[in-house]
């Protein structure tokens, strides 16, 4: 279970302050709306560690996340874009949910292809990610959080902008994640995203 | 990659091990170059000393001053070869040296040498060389230059900072006194540039027919004669006399091996050594080499005087000299 | 598999190892220049400092850096902008390949090889007077005087600040260029929308740089300014050092030198060049530009020409003598000398500015700016206290290793290292600044850090500005001869030794084919190193995975 209680976070350049609350439990999937500016993509990335907070708790599993660096977090975050390395392989992109050292065994190798095949990418792995479509890089990084496996996933309007039919599948991934019990967080701006996704609602104003 | 950068450094440290003592001699570059003296000195040193004779290039004569004033007494050389009659003042101030005690008698300079510290082991005179094709009728005199038509240009080095600038320099004094800065402000309009070293004069202008004199050495036909078979490039003898030129060398007091340093400066004496001068150092040898002279030398300008300031009156007063030029000059 | 990379720690993903070799770096170069002025200090005479102002050859040499180097900024800029601008407009230009190497080589050029170019060219019997005669033109160019030393600092910096501007537009994001396509903007409005705002953050660092290259610029200002009156502190310097041992007065004047441009590159830095940098997208050659207009490409083939000319002078000379040196073995075996020497410098030189470039981001990060500019600046210390007293500093805290001259290669490569340095920050700062942020924080999530971070991300993000930084260092190392004379160069002579000694034997043909050598050689490293900067690499890893993919198919 994720909980945040008065999380406030302050904006260096323009001193503006935002306070967040909320929770959200195993198997759920929480969905952040608001207007532009509201700061939903601020909560995420307080969550995931890319930014600290300035008081308030953050806890998960009740153990309090603050002092942990985003590696040591139980996150993976999914962006709109940018979430590929464009010089490494799609091979190399999902090897690195796996080690990022990227020493990889012999089942691992057999992971990331089975992988690749689930979000219908077979035969795919050897390409830059500046050689597939953006619902193709779209797929990549949703397949390198479902390796990493961690039980909290971020997504930050990760199905704008997509084909009906990646975001299907996408979709459906995250689906069945959350009935494997990962709690998900998710900003989007699409009605019918949340619809199909959320459990729980929160709305932030500006 | 780490690989290669190991192997890389492992050449590059590669240090060789050596029996005997070893002689250590701070020098200048172009004394140990393939085309300099230092190889045949070398070796002809090694056969008969049962030692290393160890050349240490700094980047001139003047910057072995420099490094024997900071290492000072932690100085591990033997011998300093490369100072000149202008530095060689300060560097007897230095406290460094030590006397010479060697039987000096072989030496032959246009001027009566006495010095119980320096043994000087080559000479020459500062002169204009010019480009016969340029100027068929150089100047004859420091004077005639000074008066010659505007369009004559010369390029000579800064005496801030280089040596034929300074050997310059104090032969305007020689021949003008007092009246030098005046002369300096007459002789103005001639120069084209001043240069920071005598290769910056001789390589990037001279060469490039900027000017058709550059200040440089008596002696630096004889190369053109004798290696590039060209007579194109001759010393224009002036009425006044030149100046002189003195190189020399010395051992120092806190060396390790002072017998072996003296045996050096022997050495330095002798023909084995000398003979390598005049052609590989473009300079006069320091001793009478006879018939071993090579002939290229004789066809050199001979000035009717020389002309010379002691060591001690150029360190009291380079300076002042110097300002005196930068205000008649630097306008 | 899920819970192991959380577990596991990367090796030298410790903070102290962004931290402290950074600070090592600047630690050593701060302790070279304190021994340095330590040195001089040991013979200090207070006469030195009134003399500042009572002397008025000292206040001449004082105005006189100050004012040629103000104006050869000026102009170096002036020319850099358009011809920044012109590059970016025309992606697709013939010559744009030969003119990006032209402008990297003409400022490691050794200096004695450049004036020897300018004068070939320019001088008072050089290819432009005699073009002017043939055409039966009265005037006649002067090299000699402040116009030199301008043509000169132009030469060598114009070149090098067009590259930096040219980066500096390429950073613009091509949205931004779209959109301005849209809106149908011409040369003008386009100016003042996008590249002036991307130049304003380039201008005052580059301007610094330039400033204090050219304030410290030495034998090519006596060379060309034709008399006394045309000098700068640093000769001052240099007489006081080595010809009057007034220390005291060496120190003084150094302290100077260090002040002015010092605080001036604490200002530049202050005034944030590298902050808020657009992420850098920045190969898309591609860019939508409506204004290219034909002038732009005479202003392109004008400045190759200016750039070329000179080289061709070095080339036409040392055609003769190289042929008489192809048979020397010397000639061939300085080569590999100086090629091993600036190979070590060039990793060291990008090592030491990527150490210096993590610490004081590092620094940044925790909120310590001051700490962060000072590292920074410290990169830059190399260039802003004059060689002498540099070389002084060193003596004095590496004497006690100085015993075998055997070593000296490599003390060597590690001074031009530190030499290099600044050019090498000038070059990676930006790019390091602007990684793109999703790309760092995606990696910090996957714990891709410490060595893994440096394999995986940053050595090929930072692929193409460190080899064109790789290849100033190199350049700068294999035209250095001032380094290798101040230790006590053992017998074997690198390339611009070779040259010196051929002239002190009077071999000018040799020496001229030397230059020719030097000048091809520095052509062809930055040449393959630009290409291996520009080939698509693909990696090894996808070969694994081929392997993989066959196991399970």
């Amino acid at each position: 279970m994720l909980e945040f209680e008065n999380l406030r976070f302050r904006y260096p350049e323009t001193e503006r302050v935002l306070t967040f609350n909320g929770e959200v439990g195993a198997g759920q999937c929480l969905a952040v709306t608001g207007p532009s500016g509201c700061g939903k993509s601020t909560l995420l990335n307080l969550v995931a560690g890319f930014l600290n907070a300035e008081s308030g708790t953050l806890r998960w599993q009740e153990q309090d996340l603050q002092p942990l660096p985003p590696w040591e977090r139980p996150v993976t975050s999914v962006f709109q874009e940018g979430n590929l390395f464009d010089h490494l392989s799609v091979q190399d992109n999902l090897g690195l949910g796996i080690h990022p050292g990227l020493k990889l065994s012999r089942a691992d190798n057999a992971a990331v292809a089975a992988m690749l095949d689930k979000v219908g990418l077979h035969g795919m792995a050897r390409r830059h990610p500046t050689e597939l479509s953006g619902g193709q890089r779209q797929r990549v990084a949703v397949a390198r959080a479902l390796l990493r496996g961690t039980p909290l996933l971020l997504l930050d309007e990760p199905f704008t902008g997509l084909d009906p039919d990646t975001r299907q599948i996408l979709r459906q991934l995250i689906r069945d994640q959350r009935e494997q019990g990962a709690v998900i967080v998710l900003v989007s701006h699409d009605a019918s995203d949340v619809e199909s996704l959320a459990d729980r609602h929160l709305v932030l104003t500006a | 990659m780490a690989r290669l950068l190991f192997l890389i450094l492992l050449t590059l440290s590669a240090s060789l091990a050596w029996a005997g003592p070893t002689l250590t001699v701070y020098t200048y570059p172009s004394f140990v170059s393939e085309w300099g003296p230092g190889p045949a000195v070398k070796q002809a040193f090694e056969a008969q000393c049962d030692c290393t004779l160890e050349f240490v290039a700094l980047d001139s004569s003047v910057a072995i001053l420099h490094r024997l004033r900071l290492e000072g007494e932690s100085c591990t050389a033997d011998v300093v070869l490369g100072l000149d009659a202008n530095t060689l003042s300060d560097a007897r101030q230095t406290g460094l040296l030590a006397p010479h005690d060697i039987d000096t008698s072989a030496v032959r300079l246009p001027v009566d040498w006495q010095d119980d510290t320096f043994v000087p082991y080559d000479w020459g005179y500062f002169a204009f060389v010019y480009d016969t094709q340029q100027l068929p009728d150089p100047p004859t005199s420091l004077d005639a230059l000074i008066n010659a038509p505007e369009n004559l240009k010369i390029i000579i080095e800064d005496p801030r900072t280089s040596t034929p600038g300074l050997g310059f320099l104090l032969w305007m004094r020689k021949v003008y006194g007092d009246q030098a800065p005046a002369k300096w402000q007459a002789l103005q309009k001639h120069i084209l540039t001043v240069t920071k070293g005598w290769s910056d004069a001789y390589f990037s202008l001279f060469m490039n027919g900027e000017a058709p004199m550059v200040l440089s050495y008596s002696t630096s036909p004889a190369y053109h004669m004798a290696v590039d078979n060209t007579d194109r490039y001759q010393a224009a003898p002036f009425d006044e006399g030149h100046y002189l030129q003195v190189e020399v060398a010395a051992r120092l007091r806190n060396s390790p091996h002072p017998e072996l340093a003296r045996k050096f400066l022997q050495f330095m004496l002798t023909p084995a050594f000398q003979r390598e001068i005049p052609l590989k150092n473009v300079m006069y040898p320091a001793i009478d080499l006879g018939d071993e002279l090579p002939d290229v030398f004789d066809r050199l300008i001979e000035p009717s005087r020389t002309l010379y300031f002691e060591p001690q009156t150029v360190a009291e007063h380079r300076k002042a000299w110097i300002d005196e030029w930068l205000n008649a000059t630097a306008r | 598999m899920a819970q192991r990379d959380r577990t596991l720690t990367p090796p030298f993903s410790h903070p102290r190892w962004r931290a402290w070799p950074g600070r090592a770096v600047a630690l050593l170069l701060a302790g070279v220049v304190a021994a340095g002025f330590s040195g001089l200090l040991a013979e200090w005479q207070w006469r030195a400092v009134s003399d500042l102002w009572q002397s008025a050859y000292l206040r001449q040499v004082i105005w006189f850096s100050v004012y040629q180097a103000t104006l050869s900024t000026g102009l170096s800029l002036l020319l850099a902008i358009p011809v920044a601008r012109a590059l970016h407009r025309h992606p697709m230009f013939a010559g744009r390949g030969l003119l990006l190497r032209l402008t990297e080589l003409s400022l490691v050029l050794p200096t004695i090889v450049a004036a020897f170019a300018l004068v070939a060219v320019y001088g008072r019997s050089g290819w432009l007077n005699t073009a002017l005669d043939g055409v039966g033109l009265p005037f006649r160019w002067n090299l000699y005087g402040l116009q030199g030393i301008l043509l000169a600092h132009v030469f060598f910096n114009a070149p090098l600040a067009a590259r930096i501007l040219l980066q500096g537009l390429e950073r613009i994001p091509a949205n931004q260029w779209r959109i301005a396509a849209q809106l149908g903007l011409t040369s003008g409005p386009l100016w003042r929308t996008l590249e002036w705002p991307a130049l304003r953050r380039v201008l005052p660092g580059l301007a610094v740089f330039i400033f204090i290259l050219c304030f410290t610029s030495f034998a090519i200002v006596m060379t060309l300014g034709g008399g006394p009156s045309a000098t700068t502190i640093e000769v001052a310097i240099y007489q006081s050092l080595r010809y009057e041992f007034d220390f005291s007065r060496a120190a003084l004047l150094a302290m100077v030198q260090l002040l002015i441009c010092g605080s001036l590159w604490l200002v530049a830095s202050r005034h944030g060049t590298n902050r808020n940098l657009v992420p850098g997208a920045n190969d898309q050659p591609g860019t939508l530009r409506r204004d290219a207009r034909r002038r732009d490409r005479v202003l392109l083939y004008l400045f190759l020409v200016f750039l070329a000319l000179p080289l061709l002078a070095v080339v036409f000379r040392g055609l003769p003598g190289l042929l008489g040196e192809a048979g020397d073995s010397q000639v061939w075996w300085s080569l590999g000398r100086s090629l091993s020497v600036a190979l070590v410098a060039a990793i060291l030189s990008c090592s030491c500015g990527l150490a210096i470039l993590a610490a004081s981001q590092l620094a940044r990060h925790s909120g310590h700016h001051l700490s962060a500019r000072l590292l920074e600046s410290s990169g830059h210390l190399t260039l802003l206290v004059p060689a002498l007293v540099l070389g002084t500093g060193l003596f004095i805290l590496l004497r006690p290793q100085l015993g075998q001259p055997h070593q000296g290669l490599a003390l060597v490569a590690g001074i031009n290292a530190l030499m290099a340095l600044p050019f090498v920050l000038q070059v990676l700062r930006g790019p390091f600044a602007t990684l793109p942020p999703n790309s760092l924080r995606v990696a910090d999530q996957l714990n891709l850090r410490g060595s893994y971070r440096l394999r995986w991300l940053l050595l090929p993000l930072l692929r193409r500005p460190l080899l064109l930084a790789a290849a100033y260092a190199a350049g700068l190392s294999l035209g250095d001869f001032s380094v290798i004379a101040l230790f006590g160069s053992p017998s074997a002579p690198t390339l611009p030794l070779l040259l010196f000694q051929q002239l002190s034997a009077y071999r000018i043909e040799a020496a001229s084919g030397t230059a020719f050598v030097m000048l091809a050689l520095l052509f062809v490293v930055f040449y393959i190193l630009n290409r291996w900067g520009d080939r698509r690499r693909r990696h090894p890893a996808s070969r694994r995975l081929a392997a993989g993919e066959h196991a399970h198919a």
